[in-house]
């Protein structure tokens, strides 16, 4: 009687035993689902920003010149490197007031090489999102537009920081997402940083700080010009002998 | 002995007062024609700096919004002059009481402006002396000091004025000068 019931209880112990053996998940199910898991928490891939060049020129002995932030004829006699804060007001009205004008009457004619350099001021918050936004959009050919268009709102961007969509109101869909790709990246990072330590040797000390180079000399002038003044001065520059 | 010298605790405040304010005056003007654009030559470029320092030195008054802007550009390209003229006659001391009345008022209106800019939490520059310079409490009290050191020079000013000079008062009896002897004719 013994025997057979401790041989019943055994034969049910492995019965259960099997049984459980048999409901148990297989390995190989269980790192499918981990890894179907793990996929799906994972982030997409960022978009592969474009490839932008960071090589730098050299015009009549001014050095790492970004040249699509560069305009006008590299044997101008006169180079002016500009040094500006998007979030400065004063350099807001540098840019409106007297730098459009200096595009139209010297630039275009050949007179000046003129060069924009960024130098965001640290109790500026937005000034190096800016800076970083307009120095990619200069890399697709669009650095007038998005420069404009960050001096002329800047009371609005400056108190939100919604510098992107100031930004995206002058390109195409295609074209902000070029940019935008590029400032993610932050390829042009280094290029930014570069102007800003090129402003400090000079001492670049407040913002805007143009920089007049010509015959080997630079000249550096620190805050707003107008437009008449500089004039007189730039005509006697130019013809200077 | 002490009757004879010619300076009392007054004419020392004067002195003070005309060396001092006198000189930082023309300081203050000449920075602002000269700073922080200091190209001097040649001529075409001084001329370039002095208008771009005044250009700048105009935004700094308009940043106290109490002007307009001609007032404030009128403003800015006299003061500098007017500054370096009234230190230099505070220095020099002809007109005495009359510089040292305008030195007066015109800090006592600096100080004014300042005061009020500071009050208001204006983050502004002072626009003193040509260069950047933030407006804190300091420049408060710094123009504070100048101008009760003007109304001290200007009321001993016309004080002096009516006494004559301690020279010229000595009586022969008190008088231990080479003139000591000698009888006054009446």
């Amino acid at each position: 009687m013994n025997r057979r019931l401790s041989t019943v209880s055994a034969s049910l112990l492995t019965v259960l035993a099997c049984g459980t053996l048999l409901r148990a998940v297989p390995p190989n199910q269980n790192a499918q689902t981990k890894t179907t898991a793990a996929k799906r928490a994972a982030p997409p891939k960022a978009p592969e920003a474009p490839a932008v060049s960071t090589a730098t020129i050299s015009v009549n002995g001014v050095t790492d010149i970004d040249p699509t932030k560069a305009f006008g004829s590299k044997t101008a006699p006169v180079v002016v490197e500009i040094y500006s804060d998007f979030q400065c007001p004063a350099c807001k009205q540098l840019f409106l007031n007297t730098t459009q004008k200096v595009m139209d009457n010297y630039v275009n004619t050949g007179k000046i090489y003129l060069v924009h350099r960024d130098f965001p001021l640290p109790m500026h918050a937005y000034s190096r999102v800016a800076a970083s936004y307009s120095r990619a959009a200069a890399h697709i050919g669009k650095c007038e537009a998005v420069e404009m268009v960050l001096f002329q709102n800047q009371e609005k961007w400056e108190t939100n920081g919604d510098v992107k969509g100031i930004v995206a109101g002058v390109l195409s869909p295609a074209e902000m997402k070029k940019v935008q790709a590029i400032v993610d990246a932050k390829t042009l990072e280094p290029m930014i940083e570069k102007d800003k330590q090129l402003g400090l040797t000079l001492p670049v000390t407040q913002t805007p700080t143009s920089v007049f180079h010509t015959k080997g000399q630079n000249y550096p002038y620190a805050g707003t010009l107008s437009y008449d003044v500089l004039k007189e001065f730039l005509d006697q520059l130019i013809a200077q002998k | 002995m002490l009757q004879s010298f010619p300076f009392n605790y007054r004419r020392i405040i004067l002195w003070i007062g005309r060396l001092v304010l006198g000189a930082i005056f023309v300081y203050a003007g000449f920075a602002k024609l000269l700073m922080p654009n200091t190209h001097l030559w040649p001529m075409f470029f001084l001329k370039f700096s002095v208008s771009t320092n005044l250009t700048m030195f105009q935004q700094q008054v308009e940043s106290y919004k109490m002007l307009s802007p001609a007032a404030a550009g009128l403003l800015a390209h006299t003061l500098p002059f007017v500054e370096i003229v009234v230190g230099l006659m505070l220095v020099v001391g002809w007109g005495l009481r009359i510089w040292a009345s305008v030195v007066t008022l015109i800090m006592v209106g600096f100080l004014g402006v300042v005061t009020r800019a500071y009050l208001l939490h204006m983050d502004i520059n002072c626009g003193c002396f040509g260069t950047p310079e933030k407006l804190t409490g300091m420049t408060v009290v710094r123009d504070a000091s100048f101008s009760a050191l003007a109304v001290l020079m200007t009321c001993f000013a016309f004080i002096e004025a009516r006494k004559p000079h301690p020279w010229n008062a000595a009586t022969p009896e008190h008088s231990t000068g080479p003139h000591a002897n000698q009888t006054v004719s009446s």
